[in-house]
């Protein structure tokens, strides 16, 4: 009679001839290892991470136009029609790429904005007065924290109509909250008006317009990107020297770094599966 | 299948076992009757034995258990799902002082998810005791929660004298977190009390199929797959009944299913099912339903067969490894899938015998088994090597670049910790408990045979 078999089984207790420590030929048999893991390709993970570069550099600019305006080198009629062309030049690059041109879509679209820019104007003397007994070191201190937080927790994916994620609502209430700070040091009601709507339009709808430049070609959103980072240093070299390195340093570790350093510790991933695993439902569970 | 009598091994060594986790008595679960059935055969083997918990509510100091299980219930309120608060150092002053009051030998640790259990192993093997660890759950390795929890894993067991999981799934699943070699892991499964589970006298009528589930209703229980599979059963067999027995979150969710389909006199919602009544629960049914997503080994499965129910359960884990083929019926975990496996065992029950049933689990499983295996580690664990600080710090420290160094600074620190204590309190100070011999009687001493029934 031949020697029994050891079975990969747990009743019948000590199974005769094993140990109970007994390790079989089949184990880790079942073991999957790095299933669902994405081949990268160095200079496509490096043109992906333009997009990022490209909404530093627009958060840069904003920066600077508050620096500049509480500088008292940008008047508030400048700043008003800086807005106008934004709005402008916004919707009709909405108005260029969109595959569709619906009149009902754009109608609403211009609804509401003009909803949004009555609303700004009779809430800017609210703003205006917000802050007069804080110091001013405070102020520039919690703006800089909240613009860091909003660029450190902000949605850098495509999907940026879709504000479902926790920390995506975070970064957008921070960057509102810094915007109505600097806001509320400026002298006059038109100042206020003028910077807010700036801000906010970059906030709220520079993503929006950013993703459909970037749907409509690729190219496009490349040398848009480019354009806007040439334009940032140059504007930030004007500023101040240390500003300008700063920013360089940044560009350069977010768009050449970080890329060859995701490549070379992907190799290092192992992604265990096997019969241990939670099984996962197939079915959405409807609440 | 024989067993040595008791008269053979009481001329083995005999220990004196800690047993530590956060998880015990009154609560009820699977790790908890795991502790209590374990240390209770270990007592009737000749050992003695003490558990170590945490503070219940009021309940707090020390307790005697039946057969003279000593519990320490330390004053120390848990804060996070049972668990007391991770101090690291502060229950270094209450462990070594049980350690040496009750002249311990070993500390058997349970459960990778109870703090307690890891500092008391940690501070065991700092003063030098052997030390071994049972692991009941399977965990991943993708989140945040696990990435954590494996790597605290890691710490326990650099140094641990033997593992014990509770099935092959189960050991596969510990060597893969904690980096252990295999040949350290044991694997002895749980077992089930067959004098407590037994079938009803009388065999219930086949004119209506009584289906059984009893769990929390959570989702990692599969609560979501029961909404999806009952209503389709119920329409499949009109003859079908369902007892549902267990409370959670998604017990709403059962009942919006229940009302959606208009099946209040189809489906039975028991709610909370206290451990004395679940015999009472699974004796009125036919089939017992698992629908868990995840089970390192399923006890429930166990409890159902020996009541001589015919188990239908989702193929996740261990549970493939627990039962014969002919007593269990496995699916995916897929609502079509397990409506199809119970049609199939609908189509099995004719030739099922409750009473046969038993007597086979009774044959497959028993706690008196387990403490046996159990006691082989323990020797195992006697013939490890003493090693001093400095032998065992290389262990720690090829848990990682960042992490070995911060591990052996804990180790250290512990060590400096302990010394401290000694000279403050030294080890002569503490007095010893006096041996109390609760199994003298002779009413203690009929034999305890897994064959004879205890009725």
């Amino acid at each position: 009679m031949d020697s029994p078999k050891w079975r990969k089984v747990a009743y019948g207790g000590m199974q005769p001839g094993f140990d109970d420590n007994h390790t079989d030929e089949s184990f880790l048999e079942e073991m999957i290892m790095n299933a669902n893991v994405v081949k990268r390709d160095l200079v496509k993970v490096i043109l992906d991470s333009v997009s990022i570069s490209q909404y530093l550099c627009i958060v840069s600019l904003v920066v600077l136009v508050w620096t500049y305006t509480l500088r008292s080198i940008f008047t508030e009629t400048s700043l008003l029609l800086l807005d106008i062309i934004l709005l402008c030049s916004g919707f009709l690059i909405v108005l260029l790429t969109a595959k569709r041109l619906s009149f009902d879509l754009l109608v609403s679209y211009f609804l509401k904005t003009s909803f949004f820019i009555t609303g700004l104007y009779v809430l800017s003397p609210v703003y205006q007065t917000l802050t007069r007994s804080i110091s001013s070191d405070s102020i520039w201190a919690l703006t800089t924290s909240l613009v860091v937080l909003h660029l450190f927790l902000h949605n850098y994916s495509d999907s940026t109509l879709e504000f479902t994620n926790f920390t995506s609502n975070i970064s957008l209430n921070a960057s509102i909250v810094s915007s109505l700070l600097i806001a509320s040091r400026l002298p006059s009601r038109l100042h206020v008006f003028a910077i807010v709507l700036f801000s906010l339009q970059v906030f709220l709808f520079g993503p929006f317009v950013g993703y459909c430049v970037k749907k409509y070609s690729f190219r496009l959103h490349l040398c848009f990107s480019f354009g806007l980072m040439v334009l940032t240093l140059f504007l930030v070299y004007g500023l101040h020297r240390l500003l300008f390195v700063l920013l360089l340093g940044i560009l350069v570790f977010v768009n050449l770094v970080c890329p060859y350093w995701l490549i070379r510790i992907q190799e290092y991933k192992f992604e265990i599966n096997g019969p241990w695993d939670e099984a996962k439902l197939c079915f959405n569970i409807s609440e | 299948m024989a067993y040595e009598t008791r008269d053979k091994m009481s001329q083995k060594g005999k220990h004196r076992i800690l047993m530590v986790s956060d998880f015990f008595y009154p609560n009820f679960g699977g790790v908890e009757n795991h502790i209590y059935y374990l240390s209770q055969c270990l007592i009737k083997l000749g050992h003695t034995v003490v558990v170590m918990t945490h503070a219940y509510g009021n309940r707090s100091g020390v307790r005697y258990m039946t057969g003279g299980l000593k519990v320490y219930y330390v004053p120390w309120k848990p804060f996070l799902m049972q668990n007391t608060l991770p101090t690291f150092y502060g229950t270094l002053p209450i462990v070594r002082t049980i350690l040496l009051r009750e002249r311990i030998s070993l500390i058997h640790g349970h459960q990778a998810f109870s703090t307690l259990c890891h500092e008391a192993l940690m501070h065991a093997r700092t003063m030098g005791y052997k030390v071994v660890f049972t692991d009941h759950s399977l965990y991943g390795f993708a989140d945040v929660g696990s990435i954590h929890m494996n790597k605290v894993l890691q710490f326990t067991l650099a140094d641990v004298s033997q593992a014990i999981c509770v099935s092959h799934t189960s050991k596969e699943n510990t060597v893969l977190r904690s980096g252990l070699p295999p040949e350290r892991v044991f694997v002895i499964p749980n077992a089930v009390d067959t004098a407590m589970f037994k079938p009803p006298r009388e065999r219930l009528g086949s004119s209506e199929i009584v289906i059984v589930v009893i769990s929390r209703l959570v989702y990692r229980k599969g609560a979501d797959l029961l909404v999806e599979v009952i209503p389709e059963v119920c329409a499949l067999h009109p003859n079908v009944r369902f007892i549902i027995g267990g409370d959670g979150p998604k017990r709403v969710r059962l009942e919006e299913m229940r009302e959606k389909h208009s099946l209040q006199d189809r489906v039975d919602m028991l709610g909370a099912v206290p451990h004395a009544k679940v015999q009472s629960v699974l004796v009125s049914g036919h089939i017992f339903l698992n629908s868990s997503l995840t089970e390192a080994f399923c006890i429930a499965i166990l409890e159902a067969a020996s009541c001589g129910l015919l188990t239908v359960s989702t193929r996740v884990g261990g549970v493939p490894e627990v039962l014969p083929d002919d007593m269990i019926v496995l699916a995916k975990p897929d609502p079509s899938d397990m409506v199809q496996a119970i049609t199939k065992a609908i189509h099995l029950l004719p030739q099922i015998d409750p009473q046969a049933m038993h007597c086979r689990v009774k044959k497959l499983y028993s706690w008196y088994d387990v403490a046996k295996r159990t006691e082989i580690v323990y020797e195992r664990a006697f013939n490890c090597s003493n090693q001093s600080l400095v032998e065992r710090l290389p262990r720690y420290l090829s848990c990682g670049a960042w992490a070995g160094k911060l591990f052996c600074l804990v180790m250290i620190i512990d060590f400096l910790l302990w010394h401290l204590l000694q000279m403050w309190k030294p080890d002569k100070e503490i007095e010893v408990v006096p041996e109390i011999d609760f199994a003298s009687r002779p009413s203690e001493e009929a034999a305890w045979d897994s064959s004879t029934d205890e009725s």
